[in-house]
């Protein structure tokens, strides 16, 4: 790929998504667009950068830097942390919440793996825990094609048999005539997914107890960065908690957003003196 | 070290299987059927067994049902690794004393993923 033509995808990446791509990471650029690339019939990343900029295209531009975004997902990516959220963090919103309603948020949440996840580990504790609550799953993402995969529900040989015991498997999948497994109704009625921009204001979803918002900022420039996360805290009820992943600090992004000190690997909003908290 | 029988007709399965689990920090063992197998835990109760299911002499399932009856038969964690993925064999493998289910093909992350989930790492 020429130069040139690395400039052009990582600046577009970079306005759509505050994606940034450093040159030596040239070749992950290749293998996320070489689908798209075949699909249009461009011999190479150059004729494609070519075409776009006699033909610029919006639409064709948004396809491409969310297909430019990583896809790693899996279910129980975090295991401890999404038992912690379950076991304690929800427990604890629910003594302040007025309605017994509490949303969960997963932003960037890909194929919906862990959007899923926590509505399995809901389907299996103890219903004392989370007595009278009604709790929703939204699943957010840039890529129209993930969220696709992820309203399905359908996932492949390897992708079931990593992090999902057998019992859970056969417990909550059903095994479909082209061998790949699709998770049962029960669990797929209690997600929701809905295409969105991390970059973009994030007032139509409404407020959320809790926020998962893993392995999306790390790959975002500083800039981008803080206004994404501006952007979901914004979202962030009074009291609740923001999640990232392991090694994935949001110290020093934004000034009220700060470390919690009850939940391990949780954020939350400072609250602004003299503004009562209301749920 | 965690020692680990694995029990498969294929060498090709046996050597790839080993490779994998040596990589968990496991001493392998290999038998080529269950009798064999059987033979084997009599000797050295293994802390682990992968275990294919079609096997000549002794399938997979019938040597569960009679390592679960041996002495100290219950304490080895035993995952299944074979081609049956319906959910009548998977079923049957669980209520005879399996504790976990590999699906063929498989890789080093299901492996690690599957020894995760019964505790083996």
């Amino acid at each position: 790929m020429q130069e040139s033509t690395f400039n052009e995808i990582a600046d577009l990446a970079l306005r759509h998504s505050g994606q940034t791509f450093q040159p030596s990471k040239s070749y992950l650029m290749e293998a996320r667009l070489s689908a798209i690339s075949r699909r249009e019939s461009f011999a190479t990343l150059d004729d494609l950068v070519h075409c776009l900029k006699a033909r610029p295209n919006k639409r064709f531009e948004a396809e491409i830097a969310a297909a430019l975004t990583g896809k790693l997902s899996r279910f129980f990516g975090d295991r401890d942390l999404l038992e912690r959220i379950v076991t304690h963090a929800l427990p604890e919103r629910l003594k302040v919440s007025k309605a017994g309603r509490l949303r969960i948020w997963c932003a960037g949440v890909s194929t919906g793996q862990e959007a899923y996840s926590l509505a399995l580990l809901l389907s299996e504790i103890d219903e004392t825990l989370l007595k009278g609550a009604e709790i929703e799953i939204v699943g957010t993402d840039i890529s129209t094609q993930c969220l696709e995969v992820a309203n399905r529900g359908i996932y492949g040989h390897f992708d079931v048999q990593k992090g999902l015991s057998i019992q859970r498997l056969m417990r909550h999948f059903d095994r479909m005539d082209t061998g790949e497994w699709q998770i049962s109704n029960t669990l797929r009625e209690r997600v929701t997914f809905r295409r969105h921009n991390l970059i973009e204001d994030a007032s139509s979803l409404g407020h959320f107890d809790i926020i998962l918002c893993r392995n999306v900022l790390s790959g975002m420039a500083k800039t981008m960065k803080v206004k994404a996360l501006s952007n979901i805290s914004q979202q962030l009820l009074p009291g609740g908690l923001i999640f990232s992943a392991p090694g994935e600090s949001l110290i020093g992004l934004q000034e009220d957003v700060i470390a919690s000190m009850d939940v391990r690997g949780g954020y939350l909003r400072k609250q602004k003196q003299g503004k009562t908290a209301a749920a | 070290m965690k020692h680990c029988l694995i029990v498969d007709d294929s060498r090709v399965v046996r050597t790839v299987a080993g490779r994998i689990i040596r990589d968990l920090a496991f001493e392998v063992s290999e038998a080529g059927d269950g009798a064999e197998a059987l033979k084997l835990c009599r000797e050295r109760m293994p802390d682990a067994i992968l275990l294919d299911w079609n096997m000549p002499v002794m399938n997979g399932l019938d040597f569960l049902r009679a390592l679960r009856r041996e002495e100290g038969g219950k304490d080895p964690v035993v995952v299944f690794c074979t081609n049956e993925n319906d959910a009548d064999h998977i079923g049957e493998a669980i209520r005879s004393g399996a504790n976990e289910y590999i699906m063929k093909p498989f890789d080093a992350d299901i492996v690690e993923s599957k020894f995760a989930e019964v505790g083996l790492v």
